[in-house]
């Protein structure tokens, strides 16, 4: 499972005001443009040394894994190097992960347009509802639809089985931002279209599209990250990318050059998409230009197009929620209580609310000096430091891990395999889904406030302390939320980093289904899906809440 | 009420950790690095506890992860007992000089054939290749003869297997021994063509179940534990035994070994004394594992086909190159 | 030779009624404004006439073109009438140049000529055509929404508080500077606003909209001069009500004897005086003696504000003691020029000058 890159919640908007960096922009995004945050208002100030320092550091951890694959391919040497990337199954292994992105994102991008204009802008009935099940789906970890897929048809594999299963695990994260965009949307602009002579359909392709441009862009490049990074999903439906390639590696040879260089391959694939997005997302500016508050929109009669609409929302529904719960409530039945070992599940239970929620916290600390610096005191240091964190963000888990494994197996030896090491990779997994939530808390934290606790006397960290971190708690809170359900469902990276006696959730489902004990396999996976839920809710409500402002 | 959630948050947070935090530090007892069947050294592992009251702590992996794993970590390993399902891993290991020797109590409890000369590991169960076919897709005299006629085009998209699993891996480095490199690297080559990838043999079986596919190479108890349970994914399912001594007849042994660098040597030497003995042979004739047993004297599951019929080629385990066969794998482009 | 022409238009909007029951003709070539306070309805009524939304009830023609009638209505980008919204509704993701031209077709004749051509019209510089909306001043983004409505050929346009966004200062010129464009052009021009000074500046026939429905319609003067009832007369500037017996053309007032704009006779009624008609002059206590037929105040409140100065000032006689007590509790309030103001406790006396209208 992959870090799930860029928390989703970076694809909501933050705040109309200039505070915020806008939700929709994607990592890079956020990194290259060095973020509007409040900037303009605020007096830029100095950063205090030592959150500096704590930001360079957290910045340059997060760098090891690109360095490390860097200097893996050194010490390799050339010769081998090529040797293990010009061959005919890193052909293969490219021709499947570039098919696979190439089909699901536009189908995927397609179908959160259709479903998110739908739900925000027509007279849909129960329109608040299909909203909701639009984003349901994020509370179903991949590998556990496509689990939900292959019981359903057995025979499903390949590319288009790929397509499919992705379409339906991943569109959430364009839905979010495509529907958050589409509520922000200026509904003059397209009344000024109407009187210049476009109909509705052109009015949509040369005035609403457009403009969600920023979101689908942000949305896709999630998209395809997750497409790049994602494990379990493929191996149940026997579909090759590189991610399932290096994993193979991995059980076949650990460490070895051959893994080492599929990762960098890999990554180059990230760059890739990364570059692609800066690229197709241009230098448009989308927000509503002039005064004003946004009239209150008007939703469109569908008349004789609502049976066909709701079927629409009724079939994704099917396929996204229904499919996975009815096998899992199948399998759960099948297994009777025989499948409940509560000693077993307690302990995995235990074990992952454990590491979500230590991840969590050390997560979001370690995102506190640079959501600090970014709102209080942002500069070139900061941008360049920011956009490290959110390029390994966008990194495969299977490669952080692969890179931390070696590292501390050559290096490190006391961390190897040690709690440490795997809260430090869920932390450098999940880093800019905390750094985004807390940077649209501190953003909303006046600096007078601390600037008044120091001038009652308090020394900067009791000011910080009693100001800005207070206030930003329950911002920290949904980040830490958001990184938790990250880690619940992380698989890869746990399975290589764990220390010995760890399992998870997550590993005990993997464990039981590769065995084809489908039926063990379902108590774990209900249990995911329902601590899962509550979060994706808050997932939603966040995403109106920010839309609304 | 935010920070009422706040709050909330954290106070759940200590409160776990308190609880589960010591469950995950593993500091007394064994810790063993399991690419065995996690039920089966689960089985072993309870056993050994009841008995002897040493602690084990099971790290769940494969084969060829652990074994280049504990070459890595080196010295430094965490691990004091090694188990696996192949011999290979076993080999790789004892050449990076890892092992300590196995007591020699243990190894008299092991016939010959089942341990290497060296002393350094001993074999813990056995396992046999088959050919798992679709009984409604294919009759007895439409079986191929041998393991390697499956590289022949008329088997093209009709057999599947399992590359990256270190059981097939270990099927192929017995072919690399008894036949050669020319002579394996042109049967993958063959077979990149003509077969379909699999994750897992028991997923090979289950589509051979469902008919998407002719036939595949397994090993044998994967069909008598489903058997066992409810078939559903083996009724159609029937085993060919190559024999004959030809590659596809290997019997593969599963290994176990006490780490040089274990800080319980003698914990773990007990716990492989244990496993080879009586009480932890006998889990695999009454246990739901259906490996062969390998212990002097024990009897595996009445249900299998005995070793002895088997007609296994002889393959020297100590000489099975698990790094030769990933590489040759590797450039014919199924890994 | 009515152009627009509008009867019985009905909206609701749930349980509200935003229009309820609106009549209006406009002649073609004309400027009308539809003034009245915000939420009164007359936005609804520009986006009906728009065509964004259809009316529930009622019928608007244009041109002899039924565009709707009773529910059934035609589609905005098929009725050829251009609007300018107040934020100016630029496309933030096209150009300046693109946005002029958005309206044309891509490949009509001469589209990049047309759109400099616009440009100039509206005033704006050949160079500002590349950049984005966002880089513009607000003044600009207005320029470019006019260019842009304009590059239709509107048969009809629609300016929605189009002036409300910018500065005072700019916001009378562009007012003045689109008035003489419209002009030109020939454009039939319907403005929006709730800026009733704009309004009365503007247009050559003005609506004043009130719970969804027309109070009055007239010419500024008209409205200005002989509002219907109090609320319009206060809605259109500063307004001095008074109550007073009317016979003869004359009102018999707390003020005095007041010319009035009827020869009505009533024994109760109410008229009202713009405050620009109450001149004020500097005298003395001494010098209201003896002059029983005179009017004089005492300054009570004088609040300097430039070139204006707003005085309040107290009546110290009345000539029609029976409301005496009731106005003489209220100061009356008057702008005078700031250079010569009186300041508190002065005694000045008034003089009314023109007719003050009697309300119906």
């Amino acid at each position: 499972m992959f870090p799930t890159a860029i928390a989703v919640l970076q694809l909501l908007p933050l705040d109309g005001t200039g505070t915020a960096s806008d939700l929709m922009q994607s990592a890079v995004d956020l990194a290259r443009s060095g973020l509007p945050v409040g900037t303009g208002r605020r007096a830029r100030r100095r950063a205090a040394p030592w959150l500096v320092i704590a930001a360079i550091f957290v910045s340059l951890l997060a760098l090891l894994p690109l360095a490390f694959i860097i200097w893996v391919a050194v010490q390799t040497g050339w010769e081998t190097v090529s040797a293990l990337v010009f061959r005919p199954r890193v052909g293969e292994l490219l021709v499947n992960t570039v098919l696979l992105v190439l089909l699901t994102v536009p189908i995927a991008i397609v179908l959160s347009v259709a479903l998110a204009w739908l739900s925000e802008r027509s007279d849909l009935p129960g329109a608040r509802l299909w909203a909701w099940l639009c984003v349901a789906p994020l509370a179903i970890p991949a590998f556990v639809h496509s689990y939900a897929w292959i019981t359903m048809v057995p025979r499903l594999h390949g590319l288009w089985a790929g397509v499919l299963v992705s379409v339906i695990a991943y569109f959430p994260f364009l839905y979010l931002p495509v529907s958050a965009a589409l509520r922000r949307l200026d509904p003059a602009l397209e009344d000024a279209a109407a009187a210049l002579g476009l109909g509705p359909w052109r009015v949509f392709w040369r005035v609403v599209l457009p403009q969600l441009r920023l979101a689908i862009c942000g949305g896709s490049l999630l998209v395809g990250l997750h497409l790049l990074a994602e494990y379990g999903l493929y191996v149940f439906i026997r579909f090759d990318t590189f991610t399932t390639a290096i994993v193979d590696q991995f059980q076949s040879t650990f460490n070895g050059p051959a893994a080492n260089m599929l990762a960098g391959v890999l990554v180059s694939c990230c760059f890739v998409l990364l570059g692609l997005e800066v690229l197709v997302r241009g230098e448009e500016r989308y927000a509503r230009v002039g005064s004003g508050a946004a009239r209150y929109q008007q939703r469109t009669r569908l008349g004789r197009a609502t049976i066909p609409s709701l079927a629409l929302f009724v079939v994704t529904t099917l396929l996204a929620l229904g499919v996975p719960f009815v096998t899992i409530g199948g399998w759960l039945a099948a297994g009777g209580a025989a499948v409940w070992r509560f000693d077993e599940i307690g302990l995995a239970l235990g074990q992952t609310l454990f590491l979500a929620i230590a991840g969590a916290l050390l997560a979001t600390v370690a995102a506190m000096p640079m959501a600090w610096i970014s709102i209080r005191a942002p500069g070139p240091l900061q941008r360049l430091l920011e956009g490290c964190n959110y390029i390994v963000g966008s990194l495969p888990g299977v490669v952080i891990a692969l890179a931390l494994v070696t590292i501390t197996v050559r290096i490190a030896l006391p961390l190897y395999q040690t709690l440490f090491t795997i809260l430090v990779a869920y932390a450098l997994m999940f880093l800019p889904r905390a750094l985004v939530s807390l940077r649209a808390s501190i953003a909303q934290a006046p600096v007078e406030l601390e600037r008044a606790a120091s001038s009652l006397g308090r020394p900067p960290l009791q000011a910080l302390w009693s100001t800005t971190i207070r206030l930003s708690a329950p911002g920290a809170a949904a980040g830490m939320a958001l990184v938790a359900l990250g880690i619940m469902n992380e698989l890869t990276a746990t399975q290589m980093l764990a220390p010995n006696g760890t399992r998870t959730l997550a590993m005990a489902f993997w464990s039981y289904s590769g065995e084809i004990d489908y039926a063990s396999a379902a108590p774990y996976a209900f249990i995911m899906v329902a601590m899962s839920l509550p979060l994706t809710w808050l997932l939603y409500v966040q995403s109106k809440r920010m839309a609304g402002r | 009420m935010k920070y009422a959630l706040s709050t909330l948050v954290g106070a759940t947070a200590l409160a776990i950790s308190l609880i589960a935090g010591p469950a995950m530090a593993a500091d007394d007892g064994i810790i063993v690095y399991n690419a065995q069947h996690e039920n089966l050294t689960k089985a072993w592992a309870e056993g050994f506890t009841k008995e002897t009251g040493i602690k084990v702590t099971v790290r769940n992996g494969g084969d060829s992860d652990f074994s280049n794993q504990i070459v890595a970590e080196g010295a430094a390993s965490p691990a004091d007992v090694f188990l696996t399902e192949n011999s290979p891993a076993m080999v790789l290991v004892e050449s990076a000089g890892l092992f300590a020797p196995v007591d020699a109590d243990t190894l008299a409890q092991v016939p010959n054939d089942y341990q290497p000369a060296s002393g350094k590991w001993v074999g813990v169960a056995a396992r046999s290749t088959v050919f798992a076919y679709n009984k409604t897709k294919l009759t007895a005299d439409q079986l191929p003869k041998s393991m390697l006629d499956l590289a022949d085009p008329s088997w093209k998209g009709r057999w599947a297997a399992s590359p990256s699993g270190a059981d097939f891996q270990a099927i192929v480095s017995a072919l690399l021994q008894l036949r050669g490199e020319a002579a394996t690297a042109d049967w993958l080559k063959a077979m990149k063509t003509n077969f379909t990838a699999y994750k897992g043999n028991s997923t090979v079986m289950k589509a051979v179940n469902a008919g998407e596919i002719e036939g595949g190479v397994i090993y044998h108890y994967y069909y008598f534990g489903d058997q066992a349970k409810t078939g559903e994914n083996s009724k159609n399912v029937d085993l060919y035994y190559f024999k004959n001594q030809d590659p596809g007849a290997f019997v593969s042994i599963s290994g176990g070994g006490v780490l040089a660098s274990s800080k319980h040597p003698k914990e773990a030497q007990a716990f492989l004394k244990w496993v080879t003995g009586k009480g932890g042979q006998e889990i695999l004739k009454t246990g739901d594992s259906f490996e062969y047993a390998v212990g002097k004297g024990a009897q595996s599951n009445p249900k299998l086909v005995p070793l002895a019929d088997l007609q296994a080629p002889k393959v020297d385990a100590t000489t099975l190159n698990s790094k030769k066969v990933t590489d040759l794998m590797t450039a014919a482009g199924l890994l | 030779m009515s152009f627009l022409e509008i009867s019985g238009l009905h909206k609701h909007y749930g349980p509200v009624a935003a229009l309820a029951g609106v009549d209006l003709s406009v002649i073609s070539g004309s400027r009308t404004a539809i003034v009245g306070p915000s939420g009164c309805g007359k936005t609804t009524l520009l986006r009906l006439i728009a065509g964004f939304e259809a009316p529930d009830q009622g019928r608007i023609t244009l041109d002899g073109e039924v565009l709707a009638k009773d529910g059934s209505a035609v589609p905005a980008h098929r009725r050829g009438i251009g609007v300018v919204a107040q934020d100016g509704a630029l496309f933030p993701h096209l150009t300046i140049g693109d946005n002029i031209g958005f309206g044309m077709g891509r490949g009509e004749d001469k589209r990049a000529e047309r759109i400099v051509e616009l440009a100039y019209i509206v005033g704006l510089d050949k160079a500002i055509l590349k950049r984005r909306p966002h880089e513009l001043s607000g003044g600009q983004q207005q320029r470019v929404a006019l260019a842009r409505a304009m590059a239709m050929k509107p048969r009809l346009m629609l300016l929605d508080e189009p002036f409300s966004a910018l500065d005072t200062g700019l916001r009378a010129s562009m007012r003045k500077a689109v008035a003489e464009l419209l002009e030109a052009a020939g454009i039939t021009t319907i403005l929006v606003t709730h800026d009733q000074a704009e309004a009365l500046s503007f247009a050559s026939q003005v609506a004043v909209m009130r719970d969804g429905k027309f109070s009055q319609v007239g010419t500024p003067r008209e409205l200005y001069l002989k509002p219907k009832d109090r609320m319009i007369a206060e809605f259109l500037g500063d307004a001095i009500i008074l109550p007073a017996k009317i016979s003869g053309g004359f009102a018999n007032s707390p003020l005095g004897r007041i010319a009035v704009d009827t020869s009505d006779s009533r024994d109760v009624a109410r008229i009202m005086l713009r405050p620009e008609q109450i001149a004020l002059k500097r005298t003395s206590r001494e010098g209201m003696s003896g002059t029983p037929d005179m009017l004089f105040g005492e300054v009570t409140e004088s609040e300097f504000a430039g070139s204006m100065c707003t005085v309040a000032v107290r009546l110290l006689n009345s000539a029609d003691p029976p409301d005496a007590a009731a106005i003489g509790n209220t100061p009356l309030i008057l702008r005078k020029p700031g250079m010569d103001a009186p300041a508190v406790g002065e005694i000045v006396r008034l003089t009314v000058s023109g007719k003050a209208h009697v309300f119906a």
